[in-house]
């Protein structure tokens, strides 16, 4: 769906609006693939939480699907918790960890 | 099985279809019930009600988020599955059939309502492909004909919520 080196990459560097000092790791938000779950349902989850794009979320979406899981967004520990509370709610499996590569 | 109307949808089901949704709705209601969750006792709620943090090292900040959105979690679920019940309730009988209006506003409840309903159906089940395909190769027990015939509900709502159907 979404063209080879989009900017959406870049939806899993550090958040430009956080200085990232020490134990302010980024945290990253990530869905997991999971055989209930119908894929339109998960596009519109993602659309409606986060305001993506059909395009974005579509994208994620086939992440999800054939790569198992797809970081979805990140931010700090509170912001993740927040969004990993939203995507529980509306049932998707959805984890969160420290960004190790950041 | 659905037709529009007015502000929202008419979906059509046989009494059997009724008295069905209602039970898996009770028992995804059921679910909802015994507190904040201890992981890796139950896989149903399990998968209601997930760990945040994968990081075993973690355990401290997990009890802290389980415990401070359980209630949250539980509300927006019931908010879905009380929808479905008070639908059905308001249903009406026509040649045998029940017909329930789902308002274009309470359409996106019943769509979480039902993906509840069928993540408790799935796990119980133990529905592991998630190819549509693989309906076929999987036996075909009356609890795995009810689960795809939510699926086949929950589809055609989630048409409808985005337009387009």
């Amino acid at each position: 769906m979404a063209s080879v080196g989009d900017t959406s990459t870049s939806t899993i560097e550090a958040p430009v609006e956080e200085t990232v000092t020490g134990t302010d790791t980024p945290w990253l938000v990530i869905v997991w693939n999971d055989p209930v779950n119908l894929m339109p349902y998960v596009v519109f989850v993602f659309q409606k939480l986060f305001g993506y794009s059909t395009e974005k979320a579509t994208r994620l979406m086939l992440e999800v699907h054939h790569d198992g899981k797809s970081v979805v967004s990140h931010g700090t520990r509170e912001k993740a918790e927040i969004d990993v509370v939203r995507l529980h709610a509306h049932g998707l499996w959805a984890t969160m960890e420290r960004d190790r590569a950041s | 099985m659905v037709k529009p109307r007015g502000d929202g949808v008419v979906l059509t089901f046989e009494a059997e279809e009724v008295a069905y949704l209602r039970a898996e709705v009770g028992r995804t209601t059921g679910e909802l019930e015994g507190g904040v969750p201890q992981h890796g006792v139950d896989p149903v709620r399990d998968r209601l009600f997930p760990r945040a943090y994968v990081d075993p090292t973690e355990d401290r900040a997990e009890r802290e988020f389980q415990s401070v959105v359980h209630e949250d979690l539980v509300l927006a679920k019931s908010t879905g599955l009380d929808l479905i019940t008070t639908a059905l309730d308001g249903g009406r009988e026509r040649r045998g059939r029940t017909e329930v209006v789902v308002a274009t506003a309470d359409l996106e409840g019943w769509v979480g309502g039902l993906n509840d309903v069928r993540l408790v159906l799935g796990t119980v089940l133990g529905v592991t492909d998630d190819d549509p395909d693989g309906r076929d190769r999987a036996p075909l027990t009356a609890e795995r004909a009810g689960y795809d015939w939510l699926t086949d509900v929950q589809g055609v709502l989630i048409s409808v919520l985005m337009g387009e159907a």
